[in-house]
């Protein structure tokens, strides 16, 4: 599974959570999970400390042979995306200084919009901010509301990725207590919605 | 010409008007008949609303924009699914868009191309709505916020087992005068529950009334006995995060003994619509806050609330009413402020209360079963004459430099028997039931058919499809033996005699080729049942049924209809100019509105100008 971080620098959880114009960041919070982060948030992207040396996610990535870019702007994650040739992407954004936007979370919002649209089904989408999180991965779905350790982020996020973890991490995966749901084929229930929607028709 | 201003009439019956014509009523389309010219207008195989105005915006038979019929087959499952569009979705990350089935070039796209504006309210099939220059309301195609043509709600402390399809019923209690309920909204994907949105009935017995009190818009709302109620606009929480609006209106039917409220389909709210239903997006809004908030479901009159006999046909008559003093103050509105280009606003009134109402019209009609049918059996002459007063003042905006039209899309005739097309097939060894099964026996969706012993099956409104080897999923026609199954279903349908009536039932069968051509004919029906007047399809048929018995009498309050041999079914065509041409069709009026207006008429477009 490919993944796909947001890294908001400085972003506000009442602004991301509480703003009711982030249309596309409220409807990935209601497909996935999303939470609050205890500890040092420049430390989510940790995996694991050695002697002198801290491992991170991205590091741990491309250990694993697959290929990470870092971005500072959408533009040309947006063309990355869309050539379908990566593994693992990561945008550093900065909501310290508001980067010259007069409304950077509705900006946001809207990037995140297109940006969504050059993804396919089988990514992982962390959006992360100080403090707090969303994840969302279509094939592999979760849900709900999750409180965590900023360290339990990138564990969780490279198993839901299908990754293999180390056996010595710092933080803690969520995976095993996390709702995943199933997809269905057509139901009978389905099939009596399709008959209502159907029959308002008055021809039948 | 500087304008031209078109009424569409849906469902306005030829043989109807030129009855009253001749009596000298209809004194507004009498006067353009005069100044100009009437004549009855050709309709599409088949004679249905979406078909035919889809060929009035394109210029083109059917096979050149893709709609055949209300329904289509997935040929993955062989379950009938809406034609009129589609929901596509990119990725699973972002939401999904609406699709037109729609195609071909709708001619006020060529319109826009020349710089000139059109002002187009509720033309069918136009959902998501076209981005033409000037604005545009969706009709006829929009679905109300559970996805569907439209469901509605019946609430009682009666125990009542609904066996109808196209309504939900709650069973409520009333406890110190109060009904504590919900208003249903859409279906949640993932849990398969309906969202719902609470509602607190006050019943106030010596007023004959009840509040509604909620979190919606208004507060509180007033609904008296046997009145419909303003709209209430609700919200369903649709995620934790996520929210999705709607308007519904309500119904009181009865105090006591027995509590009984009707709320309509839950429409989609012009000020956040679920998806875009005007062009610009905040038209639909903009047009509210002049007119005040409206139907915006594409089948906005509510026929299943009488045809399930939830209200009689009084309070259908009222809320048809509501419909059009909305739709004419929309038309008023507009025209208000339209200087030049293209006007259209399509009055649906004409075709939905005609459906429900004709059987008035005839005294024997198995729908009547007995009652004294007095009371109705004017309504559709008064509702035409409450159209000619429209059209006359839509009139008073036409001047010289003007065309102004007035058309309709089909007929209406009367529907007494419907033919149960599936069973027919069944008896004479084109569809096959599973082993054991006879018809009667198999519910709607071809349940318990088997496929792999299948030639061909019906739905739609007279539509058969072959069963056909590499396009259904199970298919077992080869290209060779096709024509022999075609053959044999025509020449074994054509002509087919319901014995109890001692009537011709089937007048024709027409084939694919026959009918349509242009990119998209390969999607039609392999052959289109074309059936007598007094006749149509069963209503078990649409849907994929094969009940016992070829023939089944009508006696739903639904007793008119028009989707018959396209020949018997024929609109009016009325124009403010002398028009010459012999028999002119839906498909002409687009090269004739592009060329009052001064463009060139469409390269795939097949008619002619009628002024020519």
């Amino acid at each position: 599974m490919k993944i796909l971080v947001l890294n908001l620098q400085g972003a506000k959880r009442a602004m991301l959570f509480g703003d009711e114009r982030l249309e596309n960041l409220r409807r990935l919070m209601d497909m996935g999970c999303f939470g609050e982060l205890e500890g040092d948030p420049l430390e989510w992207n940790v995996l694991a400390r050695h002697e002198n040396h801290t491992l991170t996610q991205n590091e741990f990535v491309v250990q694993a042979g697959k290929d990470f870019a870092a971005f500072d702007d959408f533009t040309p994650l947006q063309t990355k995306l869309e050539s379908g040739m990566w593994d693992c992407c990561q945008l550093d954004a900065s909501f310290l200084t508001g980067g010259g936007s007069a409304d950077p979370y509705l900006d946001f919002d809207r990037s995140l919009g297109d940006t969504l649209q050059h993804l396919n089904d089988d990514t992982l989408l962390a959006v992360i901010g100080e403090n707090c999180f969303v994840l969302v991965a279509p094939n592999n779905p979760i849900t709900g509301y999750q409180d965590g350790s900023t360290l339990d982020l990138t564990p969780t996020i490279l198993e839901l990725a299908g990754y293999p973890l180390p056996s010595a991490v710092e933080g803690k995966s969520w995976v095993a207590g996390m709702e995943l749901k199933s997809a269905s084929g057509l139901t009978e229930e389905e099939e009596a919605m399709l008959r209502e929607r159907l029959s308002g028709l008055g021809y039948i | 010409m500087k304008k031209a201003i078109v009424i569409g009439l849906d469902g306005f019956e030829p043989k109807i008007a030129e009855a009253l014509m001749a009596r000298g009523e209809l004194p507004n389309l009498m006067k353009i008949r005069e100044q100009g010219g009437y004549s009855r207008l050709k309709t599409t195989a088949s004679a249905q609303t979406p078909v035919a105005w889809s060929t009035f915006s394109t210029g083109t038979n059917p096979g050149g924009h893709g709609i055949f019929d209300f329904l289509t087959r997935d040929t993955k499952t062989y379950l009938p699914i809406m034609a009129l569009s589609r929901y596509e979705q990119k990725n699973a990350f972002v939401l999904p868009k609406v699709v037109n089935m729609r195609r071909g070039t709708p001619f006020w796209d060529l319109l826009s191309a020349e710089d000139i504006e059109s002002t187009i309210i509720r033309v069918p099939c136009a959902y998501p709505p076209d981005k033409v220059k000037g604005r545009m309301l969706s009709g006829v195609g929009v679905p109300d916020l559970r996805g569907g043509f439209g469901t509605p709600t019946f609430y009682s402390t009666r125990a009542i087992h609904s066996t109808e399809q196209s309504e939900k019923v709650i069973a409520v209690s009333v406890e110190d005068g109060r009904v504590a309920t919900h208003v249903i909204g859409p279906r949640d994907s993932k849990t398969k529950s309906d969202h719902k949105f609470d509602i607190n009935i006050e019943i106030r017995k010596t007023e004959t009334k009840i509040i509604i009190t909620s979190q919606g818009q208004p507060d509180k709302l007033e609904v008296g006995l046997g009145k419909w109620s303003k709209w209430l606009k609700v919200k369903f929480k649709v995620g934790i995060m996520q929210s999705v609006s709607g308007i519904v209106r309500f119904n009181l039917r009865q105090i006591e003994p027995d509590f009984e409220l009707y709320a309509s389909p839950v429409n989609f709210d012009t000020e956040e619509p679920l998806f875009p239903i005007s062009s610009p997006q905040e038209y639909a809004h903009d047009l509210a806050m002049k007119i005040g908030r409206y139907y915006t479901a594409g089948m906005a009159e509510d026929h299943d609330g009488l045809n399930n006999e939830r209200f009689d046909e009084s309070a259908y008559l009222d809320q048809c009413r509501i419909v059009l003093r909305e739709r004419r103050k929309m038309m008023e509105y507009e025209l208000g402020r339209f200087e030049k280009g293209f006007f259209f606003c399509l009055f649906d009134t004409p075709d939905r209360l005609a459906h429900m109402f004709w059987r008035f019209t005839e005294p024997n009609h198995p729908a009547n079963r007995g009652e004294d049918v007095s009371r109705y059996a004017k309504v559709i002459e008064e509702h035409y004459r409450e159209c000619d007063g429209i059209v006359g003042e839509a009139m008073k905006y036409a001047d010289n430099d003007t065309l102004f039209a007035v058309l309709s899309d089909h007929g209406m005739n009367s529907f007494q028997r419907g033919l149960n097309v599936n069973t027919w097939l069944y008896q004479n060894g084109f569809l096959a039931l599973k082993s054991g099964f006879k018809p009667g026996e198999s519910g709607g969706f071809f349940q318990n058919v088997d496929w792999d012993k299948t030639k061909a099956f019906a739905m739609g409104l007279g539509c058969i499809f072959l069963n056909m080897k590499g396009r259904e999923a199970n298919g077992i026609v080869n290209v060779e033996e096709a024509e022999k199954v075609r053959e044999g279903i025509v020449s074994g349908l054509t002509g087919l005699v319901d014995e109890a009536r001692s009537a011709v039932a089937v007048r024709g069968v027409g084939r694919r080729e026959q009918m349509y051509s242009g990119p998209y004919a390969n999607e039609a029906p392999d052959l289109l049942v074309n059936f007598s007047e007094g006749y149509r399809v069963s209503w078990d048929t649409p849907l994929g049924g094969a009940p016992q018995g070829l023939f089944a009498d009508n006696v739903k309050k639904w007793g008119g209809d028009h989707v018959i041999d396209p020949a018997l079914s024929s609109g009016v065509l009325f124009m403010n100019k002398k028009f010459s041409a012999e028999a002119p069709g839906l498909v002409d009026l687009a090269p004739t509105i592009l060329n009052a207006l001064g463009v060139q008429k469409g390269a795939e477009m097949e008619g002619s100008d009628l002024f020519s």
